[in-house]
């Protein structure tokens, strides 16, 4: 999301998305088809549980021991005639990449969906560099296209329908009168697509996995771009997040048991690639060169941070696919690369506390996306430690911090916490009717606006229980 | 730019703050996963019969087509069929040695064209126009490294003879294996990966495919064949390739 | 068998007759309830924003006035959740932790008490019709408890329990949220009433304040027929 568009408030964005119809209905159809997909699938697979478990231990484990693992990695992947690269910063990232696309001689390069390559923001720093970047997961091609940022961390174009495609793929590819039909869409874009996988100089991806002890690689996909960019052009690049190495083959199939599960319902995406370097010399195709371009940008500070266990997630976006606050604005309006309950913690550590000094609240602390995460990451804990963060760094406005303070010390004071109701009573006077208060002023309009408020009781538990006592001798 | 060195500096010195969460550790990992994979074929070998039904079940599932016929000899036909279906001439296919057996012959008995693979690399020159090959031609005929039967996938392993996008480019893909690459279950394929990873002969790539290119990017309708192949076709051969 | 009441902060000032119901309820099932006096709030919404020095002060109040119970029912799952799962933590470096830890032991929500402690599940009904079942995020998640409440509900004469599509969504009230993005949760709150009305209930039981004080709000500015009840009120001594 631009500069200009971050300086609306979420809550202003939030309610632009609550008044999208469109989008409103996109939303609904979406997550709702998603979780039910997660739910049948899982409800078919008694082992699943335990698996979650397991896949959490591994996670754990990896992060124990990240400094050997990725040691590991690097050794292997080098052996087997691929390149490691260090990036500590998004620009680090973009600074080496578009020095092995000039070293290569790269005008265009064709990418497999990346959620870290949209975290750095590498495809306006590629076109700036004269190299064209080509999405290929139609959801990406859809959005480049349409000039937006994704919505979703699996379904990047759920937000759009399938007339606003075809108006878009009739406007910038040239063809009047595109019928509003998915068959004829995908059918456009795949011939659009595979000129451009033919003659791309290089394929960007990032990765699910990779796994140390083989020097692997491992992409989850379902439309065939993946292997397409790793096969066709002469040089691959993949960008990753350091927390995504996993130790072994053994602990990789953990993992692809749950995720396609997680994310589709599919028990495994239609195509799992594992790549293991460039080509050998006796294969007839592959790319010349394999970089691997592995990524800081945050991670490495929540080993010891409080955000530590959002490094196992998975980037699967069940977590997504149940929140009554993600499911109400969709992925936009959290204006950053990561919506969703994950995505607030993702901003956090890519971005610093006081980026999310909004977003931590926006949360009804439901735990549904706890619930649903394959790796059981506790998200509703770590919103709740960014909350604290941003009341101790003095982040959150000061008329918060009064109000808590000022309410915590009445908790205190029994007292006077008694004088809270007569006083209440009185100040509801002029609102309340029949037990009910229909408009409040200031601040508390902020509920009467939309529902009623009952009114505080004539007489409190409390000051009943005197008589309520006598009647039970 | 960073170095590696600075890089496991920073790493250990935030573990060093927060070394666990909770006691974890991870998989515990076949020690000879060679033997291991050998015992598991050797029970496997028992069992087809129903890991076939298992796999059948499963890549009907995720739309693919099964065919079984009898002897390899029957296999060109099926694919002849399947060519005529759709209006193609022309079949590309693995090298002999990748495939286990020979469809050449077969393949021009049923009026179609074979476009075999070479097993030697020739030169860049040769390797772009035989990709322009494979991306015009309509049919795939590939062997199968393993047939899954918990999912319904294949796994292709590349290699000399054997390039990533016979299965890839063409819109049809059809695999041709036998009772020796049933596997029942993920946790199976997991000693095969372990056991094959050790061997520095095989190529760079090992690709699991499950069913047909698919997408639901737009308002959630399942399109088929996207960038990869719109149907794929399994033809099971009862009496063993390589006996 | 002795029992303390937990009023709770929303119990006591807006729901007091819901207190009174549990309190002859308990009574009639042979139960001594007391009512420790000095009761605010169990901390949960200074818990819920960060402010955690604050929820341990509650905390701690809350240990030294129940120390005395065998039991402590707790009318609000979200309140029981706070007092068994985070009270604990609170103030676990502190001289009360273990205190902390027992109490955490002797506190129930409502339905939890009467089916899991009292054993009881039958009960007399003060309403007859269809009802319908809203789980609040604490006492399904929190507690992991969705069956007490229901056994409760099916076992009531008169009374069809009807399931609520979406029973295990949020209803939007989430404390501060219900305020801090009073947009979102009424949008929240819109699905769940949706909900609710398809199901032809004449009324909506829930195991929470928070989730009653959202839930009614939003059916009675919609002029609703349906009602918002808390699972004692229902139940007849």
């Amino acid at each position: 999301m631009s500069e200009a568009e971050l300086a609306t408030p979420f809550r202003d964005r939030a309610g632009r998305a609550l008044q999208d119809g469109f989008l409103q209905q996109a939303l609904t159809i979406a997550t709702t088809k998603f979780l039910e997909l997660r739910r049948e699938a899982f409800g078919e697979f008694p082992e699943g549980d335990a698996l979650r478990d397991r896949a959490r231990a591994i996670k754990e484990a990896t992060l124990q021991r990240l400094d050997h693992y990725l040691e590991q990695l690097v050794d292997n992947v080098e052996r087997l005639g691929g390149h490691v690269h260090f990036a500590t910063t998004p620009d680090d990232a973009r600074r080496i990449i578009l020095d092995i696309a000039k070293r290569t001689g790269t005008r265009m390069a064709v990418k497999s969906k990346s959620m870290a390559t949209e975290e750095i923001h590498l495809n306006e720093a590629l076109e700036a560099a004269g190299v064209t970047p080509v999405e290929t997961d139609l959801g990406e091609y859809i959005i480049q296209l349409a000039h937006e940022r994704p919505s979703h961390i699996i379904a990047p174009a759920i937000h759009k329908t399938k007339g606003q495609v075809a108006d878009l793929f009739a406007r910038e590819l040239n063809r009047p009168n595109v019928p509003a039909d998915p068959e004829v869409l995908t059918a456009i874009a795949r011939a659009e697509l595979r000129e451009k996988f033919l003659q791309a100089d290089m394929g960007i991806t990032g990765a699910n996995f990779a796994v140390a002890d083989a020097g692997t690689v491992v992409l989850v996909t379902n439309e065939g771009n993946g292997r397409m960019v790793t096969t066709l052009p002469r040089v691959h690049v993949a960008v990753m997040g350091v927390e995504k190495v996993v130790p072994s083959m053994t602990d990789l199939a953990v993992f692809l048991a749950i995720l396609a599960k997680s994310a589709t319902g599919q028990k495994l995406s239609v195509y799992t690639t594992l790549v293991r370097g460039p080509r050998k010399p006796e294969e007839l195709e592959g790319p010349d060169e394999f970089h691997l371009v592995l990524l800081d940008n945050g991670r490495i500070a929540q080993l010891g941070g409080t955000l530590r266990e959002a490094l196992y997630c998975l980037r699967c976006g069940a977590c997504l696919n149940v929140c009554p606050v993600y499911r109400s604005i969709g992925g936009h309006a959290y204006g950053y690369t990561y919506p969703g309950p994950i995505g607030i913690l993702l901003t956090a550590m890519l971005n610093g506390a006081a980026s999310v000094k909004d977003l931590a609240h926006a949360s009804s602390l439901c735990g549904a996306c706890a619930d649903a995460c394959p790796v059981r990451i506790d998200i509703p804990r770590m919103l709740i430690e960014l909350r604290k963060e941003v009341d101790e760094k003095k982040i959150a406005p000061w008329s918060e911090r009064v109000v808590f303070t000022l309410v915590a010390w009445l908790l205190r004071h029994p007292a006077l916490f008694r004088l809270a109701a007569p006083l209440a009573r009185v100040f509801q006077r002029p609102f309340a009717r029949g037990g009910r208060i229909e408009r409040l002023p200031l601040f508390f309009g902020e509920w009467t606006r939309t529902r009623d408020l009952p009114a505080v009781a004539a007489r409190t538990f409390s000051e009943r229980w005197a008589a309520l006592e006598r009647e039970g001798r | 730019m960073s170095t590696r060195a600075e890089f496991l500096r920073r790493i250990r010195a935030e573990l060093a703050r927060t070394p666990a969460l909770f006691p974890a550790t991870p998989s515990l990992r076949p020690a000879h996963p060679r033997e291991v994979a050998d015992t598991i074929r050797r029970e496997l070998s028992e069992r087809w019969p129903a890991t076939l039904q298992r796999f059948q079940q499963e890549f009907e599932r995720v739309g693919g087509v099964l065919h079984r016929v009898a002897t390899v000899q029957e296999v060109p036909s099926v694919v002849g069929r399947l060519a005529r279906e759709r209006d193609a001439r022309d079949v590309l296919t693995w090298h002999p040695s990748a495939l286990g057996f020979d469809p050449a012959r077969g393949l021009a008995d049923e009026k179609l064209t074979c476009r075999t693979m070479p097993e030697a690399v020739p030169d860049a020159a040769a390797r772009r126009a035989l990709r322009d090959t494979i991306a015009t031609t309509p049919l795939g005929l590939t062997g199968v490294d393993v047939a899954l039967a918990e999912t319904g996938t294949m796994i292709l392993r590349s290699g000399p003879g054997r390039p990533r996008s016979t299965s890839l480019l063409p819109a049809t893909h059809v695999a041709v294996f036998d009772r020796t690459a049933l596997v029942e279950s993920l946790a199976q394929v997991a000693v095969l990966l372990e056991a094959w990873h050790a061997d520095e002969a095989s190529g760079a790539v090992i690709n699991f495919i499950t069913g047909p290119s698919r997408t639901a990017d737009i308002e959630l309708t399942l399109t088929r064949g996207v960038h990869g192949p719109k149907d794929v076709h399994a033809i099971f051969v009862e009496r063993p390739l390589r006996e | 068998m002795r029992a303390a009441l937990m009023i709770t902060c929303l119990g006591d000032m807006l729901f007091p007759d819901v207190g009174v119901a549990i309190v002859r309820l308990l009574r009639s099932l042979g139960v001594t309830v007391e009512f420790p006096p000095g009761q605010t709030c169990c901390g949960l919404p200074l818990f819920n924003s960060g402010y955690h020095a604050e929820a341990a002060g509650a905390a701690r109040r809350l240990v030294e006035i129940f120390k005395d119970a065998p039991y402590v029912v707790v009318p609000s799952g979200s309140c029981a959740w706070m007092v068994k799962h985070e009270g604990p933590g609170l103030l676990k470096d502190t001289p009360l932790a273990g205190e902390a830890r027992r109490l955490a032991e002797r506190t129930y929500e409502l339905s939890q008490f009467l089916v899991r402690v009292l054993g009881k599940t039958r009960f007399g009904s003060r309403l007859r019709g269809r009802v319908t079942y809203h789980d609040s995020c604490h006492l399904l998640r929190g507690l992991r408890e969705s069956a007490t409440p229901r056994e409760i509900l099916e076992n009531l004469d008169g009374v069809e329990l009807v399931e609520l599509p979406g029973h295990d969504e949020c209803c939007g009230f989430g404390g501060s949220f219900s305020v801090r993005l009073p947009e979102v949760s009424s949008a929240i709150l819109e699905k769940k009433l949706t909900n609710v009305e398809a199901t032809g209930a004449s009324c909506v039981v829930a195991c929470d304040a928070g989730c009653l004080m959202q839930m009614a709000g939003g059916l009675t500015r919609r002029k609703s027929q349906v009602r918002a009840v808390h699972l004692a009120e229902l139940l007849e001594p």
